[in-house]
């Protein structure tokens, strides 16, 4: 089959198709109809008036004395047609096959009782004349101008304003079955199951609200079942927690050996996977913490300095003089994770700021350790993802730390991408929304 | 040993770990004594006198926090308290700042590491004369055009902006605070200073007050905060007020 015109995409174009030409068809069947009708009966009225009229005129004339019956030729006139006295003008016999009905009506008449010829008559606009003998041998002529009846000037404004109301009416009702579909659409784009959303308006029309419905119970569902799973997690790790503080203690108490060491190292490593489960769990949990406003240099300082102060090589470069509001624990822990991330792979990080064309923020961690694959990058921000080469836990950790990272730059309405960095090395950055001013300055006490 | 040994008193639910904490502080030279629950603790406070109480937070009945709260609205309110936390949550440590701790743990914990925390607390506690220790109850200090949060651990300025400050930075200015307007030697500041990451602290003294000069935007020339007395030490010039809640 050959389409000639592509099925539209949308269902709002579709609906509108669908509608519009149904409505135009029957509507456009419907006025034929009716103005078929009407011309049928109309005509028919018409000429027996005409058949009727025609007939006693001519029989008026004929009785008439011949001396009087000019004097009646005007008042037998008609809009299209009148009587003359005379051969009138001469024209073409009329063929059978062009016969007008309203020589049919006339021969059906007047013919009966007088032989008729037809003349058709070229002028403009074209007519035929009748010829005809009254009974006291006086020629008679019938001129006769069809015209269509004119049409009422009202009537296409009519059918332009039933155009109208149908393109209306179309609007209206795509209108009312998309939006609701639209508006459940953007609801579902708009699904964070970490986030408490506002739940969908139950209201419109019954199909409408029992999506509504369905929808609002789903993310319910969903906000339940994302809550067990961290409360689950915490709970797990909660009770880890006294077992592991015993076995510590414990080992404590052994006597120095290898396999003291070893126990020791275990013991940290299950402590740490258990602490980052629940750091990971919560981070998906709305936060308490408050926003606040703060100088961004003192608290990356802040951050790098308690660094420095441990013995690690962390650098931070470049002051922005920058106010932002944040939540300073999430941030702080955001940022922690991707310096230790640097300092275990590159042994050392560098921080810096930069205020991005658009405004926001970008914090980037930097490195010059061994980087990420290009095909692992995407991977390396989902929990519990390690790269293959680091499946070892004494470099590749719990594979938490980034997903975390990602999660909490989530929250506090940012981003974090992870690139390669030219020459070597891994570049985390977060990206923040735009910091409250570009200036600060407290004058010093006096 | 010395003449007067510390001793411990150490409150947690769980019967191993008060036994396994009691028998390695004993190990290492500390008097201990254990309670089960805030029943034992109030019963054995009312008898003898301790040095330190180690006390746990997840506690069925009474939790660490009303017990901790509960102390230091009595007459135990100079005894300091070591809270042991499940929770590594900066909310939990604050509640438990708040509530009077004097430093917390979180578990699981190493022994040796609650020792050199406790160790540290009561080096801290016998270096100051009570009457020098000023800033114990308030939660936000003032001083200048300055305010520090003593549970969030920053400062605020005059419009409310927060300016962190590291560790370190804290600890020396919470020093400073302790002790206006009186002279403190480098040593003095050292001893101070060192908090619980005591061997981890390496920086010079001097280089923590520049920086900390800095953060109070101090003129390092002529320094309004923190003042340099030649061959002595340092000074903070500035009268500290208790204030009571954040404006």
């Amino acid at each position: 089959m050959r389409r000639w015109l592509p099925w539209p995409r949308t269902l709002a174009a579709r609906l509108s198709f669908i509608l519009l030409a149904s409505l135009l068809l029957a509507q456009g069947l419907s006025f034929a109809l009716q103005t078929y009708e009407r011309y049928n009966s109309a005509k028919s009225l018409m000429l027996s008036n005409f058949e009727h009229d025609i007939d006693t005129s001519v029989a008026i004339l004929d009785r008439l004395p011949a001396a009087e019956r000019a004097g009646w030729l005007s008042r037998l006139e008609r809009p299209t047609y009148r009587y003359q006295l005379g051969a009138g003008l001469a024209g073409n016999p009329m063929t059978a096959d062009h016969e007008p009905m309203s020589v049919k009506s006339i021969k059906a008449t007047v013919g009966a009782r007088y032989p008729v010829t037809f003349e058709t008559i070229e002028e403009a606009p074209p007519h035929y004349q009748a010829h005809l003998r009254l009974s006291d041998g006086q020629p008679l002529t019938i001129d006769v101008r069809p015209s269509i009846m004119p049409l009422s000037p009202w009537l296409p404004l009519l059918l332009a304003a039933q155009l109208a109301v149908l393109v209306a009416a179309t609007w209206l009702a795509v209108r009312t079955a998309i939006r609701p579909l639209a508006r459940l659409a953007q609801a579902v784009e708009s699904l964070d199951p970490n986030h408490h959303s506002a739940p969908l308006e139950e209201r419109g029309p019954t199909e409408v609200a029992h999506a509504a419905r369905a929808f609002n119970a789903m993310q319910e569902r969903i906000a339940t079942y994302v809550k067990e799973r961290v409360q689950l997690l915490a709970a797990i790790s909660h009770d880890l927690q006294t077992p592991i503080t015993r076995m510590k203690l414990r080992v404590e108490f052994m006597d120095d050996s290898a396999e003291k060491d070893k126990l020791w190292s275990d013991l940290t490593e299950i402590q740490h996977l258990v602490k980052e489960g629940v750091a990971f769990a919560r981070s998906t949990e709305p936060s308490r913490e408050p926003a606040i406003r703060m100088q961004l240099d003192a608290f990356l300082e802040s951050l790098v300095f308690d660094y420095l102060d441990t013995g690690k090589a962390v650098k931070l470069s470049a002051a922005s003089e920058l106010l932002i509001t944040s939540r300073p624990q999430a941030l702080r822990r955001l940022l922690t994770n991707l310096i230790d991330n640097a300092l275990k792979f590159a042994g050392e990080a560098q921080v810096q700021v930069q205020q991005q064309p658009g405004g926001r923020l970008a914090i980037q961690v930097l490195d010059r350790g061994p980087g990420v694959p290009e095909e692992a990058l995407a991977d390396v921000l989902k929990p519990f993802y390690r790269l293959e080469s680091s499946r070892n836990r004494d470099t590749g950790g719990t594979g938490l730390g980034l997903a975390i990272a990602s999660q909490l730059a989530a929250s506090l309405g940012g981003l974090l991408r992870v690139s390669n960095r030219e020459g070597g090395g891994l570049c985390a950055e977060v990206e923040l929304p735009a910091p409250t001013s570009h200036q600060y300055g407290v004058p010093p006490a006096r | 040993m010395d003449a007067k040994v510390d001793h411990v008193l150490i409150v947690d639910d769980d019967r191993e770990i008060r036994e396994l904490v009691g028998n390695y502080l004993k190990k290492n030279g500390l008097r201990t004594t254990l309670a089960a629950d805030g029943r034992q603790m109030r019963a054995f406070l009312d008898t003898a006198h301790v040095d330190l109480i180690v006390l746990d937070i997840m506690m069925p009945g009474d939790d660490g926090l009303v017990l901790c709260r509960e102390l230091r609205a009595g007459k135990h309110r100079a005894t300091p308290v070591l809270m042991l936390t499940a929770r590594d949550d900066e909310t939990d440590r604050i509640i438990g700042l708040e509530m009077g701790a004097d430093d917390y743990l979180v578990k699981p914990f190493a022994a040796r590491e609650l020792l050199a925390r406790i160790n540290a607390v009561l080096r801290r506690t016998r270096m100051l004369p009570p009457n020098l220790v000023v800033s114990e109850q308030a939660r936000l200090l003032g001083f200048g055009s300055w305010r520090l949060d003593t549970t969030a651990r920053h400062l605020l300025d005059e419009q409310g902006t927060v300016v962190a400050l590291s560790g370190a930075e804290y600890r020396m200015l919470r020093v400073f605070l302790d002790h206006p307007q009186r002279v403190l030697s480098r040593e003095q500041l050292l001893n101070l200073t060192q908090g619980r990451e005591a061997d981890l602290f390496d920086r010079s003294i001097d280089l923590l007050i520049s920086r900390l000069r800095q953060r109070l935007l101090d003129d390092a020339r002529h320094p309004a905060y923190i003042k340099t007395v030649r061959s002595e030490g340092y000074v903070f010039s500035f009268p500290v007020q208790l204030l009571e809640s954040p404006s």
